[in-house]
């Protein structure tokens, strides 16, 4: 989180991570495709010839609020392959909230397991406690055969206390949920942390209507709730 | 790992000047700036001039500068274009004291203000008459200096370019999507950079880490080590003394000093005497093997006859072999040169693979002790050449994976308790500590169910 008084500039990491080949930046992808370009920049992805993510993907959002607050998303994938470690645990630094893109499909669950531990070695090795964090899992490809069924995936749940939401990002499904889900959360912690609402006027409403309305809603279960 | 990852570039602003490749970007300004015929000026945030492309000003702007209000005026025209501040992302107009004009784009990107681009001067195209902010710049000569010529001034303004204000400013919004373009570009290009050197040092740094932690653990084996190697010494010396007394008193009592010894009673003796001596070969090649490893080999170097070891190994283990069955032969390859060589230790060494190669070879099999100079090595000059003392068998061979182990002290091929071959697994251990403290070398060569060769290099001078 980085807040500079003086000019009134909030800027925000959000971090998808997750297995390899779990739908991050498939993820990203989707958002940048409902995103108005007003109020996006490009999406910048770094990747390899097959199209595996090598260092990062890219994609900022912004908006001003009413009281001239200048707030700036960005949200990052991390690459998901074994091998680039390092590069998780670099692009995951000073991150404010995170999505953990898991893979539903059962013979994934090992991934899953190990990349959410992997993933606390890194917060730790950043300076960062999970617990603070603001995180939501989402249990991508629903579309895909021999998936964890509901109620495996509500037996799941009940084992930690993060939001989970169910997407099919490929077809666009259950994206714009996640990360509603995930700035929900980070707006309570924006206000535990620099009062935002009661110091900057910037109400939870206003900071997802802000982000929301710059996106098309469509079909997901967000087209009642912002507007 | 104690400390936190260092500071990425993902969380840093970074300046203009080091995202872009100035080279290139000046490139792309001085080619946009000869298509439109218009100046070129790009600034960071902080102010600091990037591009600098004049077209056709530099004569006229070098006239008016000769003169003392006009030089203070252009230098606070040239301030107003450098920092007079550009809110928002829309094109602002800078007038000058001349009557020429500039445009200034802010180049934002992702919100973050990171600096302008600055069109002109251009005369716009509504300028008639030249302003008198212009005409009042020397208007005396109280040095003598000729006073400001406005004809010379118009002449001057006509190299460079009259255009609408509109005009310029398209093509100013123009050149912005291209910068946009190249800013996008160049800050993926940079990220990618950078993002790859910090992932390098991360790896490296996790590495490191490895490494600190691998060499302690080593060190704590080492230590363990010595101290079983002291262990092993301290107790192969124990077992030493009451043994010599079994022994001696055996061999008393087969002498009969003790009195007349039955037949039965003498087979029993003699029994104890060999499992005694069996025992004491066991313990003595322990104590050896602790001295080898605490690099304490000490060689009795004499002239050495290596013909001669093969002989006495041969003559030593024939009974042996002939009991199993096994065909032994000697073969010594040319006439092989005396050597400086521990005799006994080498002797050992032979020995010891003669009567392993017994031990490994079935009935009915063949044994070969083999002595040869051989030249071997990727010298520039050629091989250098060795003593080989070689025991060849068509015994059971040894398993690929096995190979590296088999020269580790106490290790077995097979380690089971229920092993059909005997002893303690010291003998390869000793052997290559014995050849490498001459400067040597222990070679294998085994086909798992066909055969080994095991072959013993020692250095020629």
């Amino acid at each position: 989180m980085q807040f500079n008084q003086e000019n009134r500039e909030l800027s925000l990491k959000v971090v998808y991570y997750g297995p390899a080949l779990s739908g991050k930046t498939t993820n990203l992808t989707a958002l940048h495709a409902r995103l108005n370009p007003d109020v996006r920049g490009r999406l910048l992805t770094v990747d390899t010839k097959s199209d595996r993510t090598l260092f990062f993907d890219l994609l900022p959002v912004f908006f001003e609020t009413g009281s001239g607050l200048k707030v700036k998303i960005k949200l990052y994938t991390v690459p998901g392959q074994v091998m680039h470690s390092a590069t998780r645990r670099i692009v995951l630094q000073g991150a404010d909230a995170i999505a953990f893109i898991a893979d539903s499909q059962v013979e994934q669950t090992r991934a899953n397991n190990e990349y959410w531990r992997n993933m606390q070695d890194d917060l730790r090795l950043n300076g960062l406690t999970r617990e603070k964090l603001p995180t939501v899992i989402q249990f991508n490809k629903r579309d895909l055969p021999n998936v964890r069924s509901l109620q495996e995936l509500e037996d799941i749940r009940k084992r930690g206390e993060e939001a989970m939401f169910l997407a099919s990002a490929l077809n666009g499904e259950g994206v714009v949920e996640t990360l509603h889900g995930l700035l929900s959360l980070t707006h309570v912690r924006l206000e535990q942390r620099l009062k935002i609402e009661s110091q900057w006027n910037l109400t939870r409403k206003e900071f997802l209507s802000r982000i929301f309305s710059g996106f098309d809603l469509a079909g997901t279960h967000l087209s009642t709730a912002v507007s | 790992m104690s400390e936190l990852v260092p500071l990425s570039v993902l969380q840093q602003r970074v300046p203009l000047g080091e995202v872009v490749d100035l080279v290139s970007f000046i490139e792309v300004c001085k080619s946009f700036s000869d298509l439109y015929r218009i100046g070129v000026k790009v600034f960071d945030a902080h102010g600091k001039r990037l591009v600098d492309i004049k077209a056709g000003s530099e004569d006229f702007c070098g006239y008016v500068f000769t003169f003392q209000t006009g030089k203070e005026r252009c230098t606070a025209t040239v301030g107003r274009v450098k920092d007079q501040p550009v809110p928002g992302k829309d094109v602002e107009r800078i007038q000058c004291f001349t009557g020429a004009r500039y445009l200034v784009l802010p180049i934002v990107y992702e919100m973050d203000y990171l600096g302008r681009a600055v069109l002109g001067p251009f005369v716009p195209d509504d300028l008639v008459e030249l302003p008198s902010t212009l005409l009042d710049i020397g208007p005396e000569t109280p040095n003598g200096s000729p006073a400001f010529d406005p004809p010379v001034a118009r002449a001057l303004m006509e190299r460079f370019r009259r255009a609408p204000e509109s005009t310029i400013h398209k093509i100013l919004l123009h050149f912005g999507t291209i910068l946009n373009v190249m800013v996008f570009s160049s800050y993926r290009v940079f990220l990618t950079g950078q993002l790859h050197l910090e992932s390098v040092k991360e790896s490296n740094r996790v590495l490191e880490d490895k490494n600190r932690e691998l060499q302690a653990n080593f060190d704590r084996l080492k230590e363990l080590d010595t101290l079983k190697s002291n262990f092993l010494a301290t107790v192969s010396h124990e077992l030493r003394t009451p043994l010599t007394s079994i022994m001696g008193y055996t061999d008393m009592l087969l002498e009969g000093l003790a009195g007349p010894v039955k037949d039965e009673q003498q087979q029993f003796l003699k029994t104890i005497m060999e499992k005694s001596e069996a025992l004491l070969g066991m313990i003595t090649d322990m104590l050896d093997l602790t001295r080898a490893e605490a690099s304490r080999v000490t060689l009795k170097r004499e002239l050495t006859d290596p013909a001669r070891i093969l002989h006495d190994t041969f003559t030593t283990v024939a009974p042996l072999a002939r009991k199993k069955n096994i065909e032994i032969r000697e073969r010594v390859v040319g006439s092989l040169p005396k050597l400086l060589l521990d005799r006994v230790k080498v002797q050992q060494s032979v020995m010891n693979l003669a009567v392993n190669a017994i031990k490994f070879t079935r009935e009915g099999g063949h044994i070969v002790l083999e002595g040869q100079l051989v030249e071997q090595g990727d010298g520039r000059f050629g091989g250098d050449s060795w003593l080989e003392l070689a025991v060849s068998d068509d015994g059971i061979g040894i398993p690929n994976a096995q190979i590296e182990r088999i020269f580790d002290t106490f290790y077995q091929v097979d380690g089971s308790s229920t092993r059909e071959f005997g002893g303690v697994g010291l003998g390869l251990a000793l052997v290559k500590s014995y050849v490498e403290a001459h400067g040597g070398q222990v070679k294998v060569h085994t086909v798992e169910g066909t055969g080994s060769r095991f072959s013993l290099l020692f250095p020629m001078a």
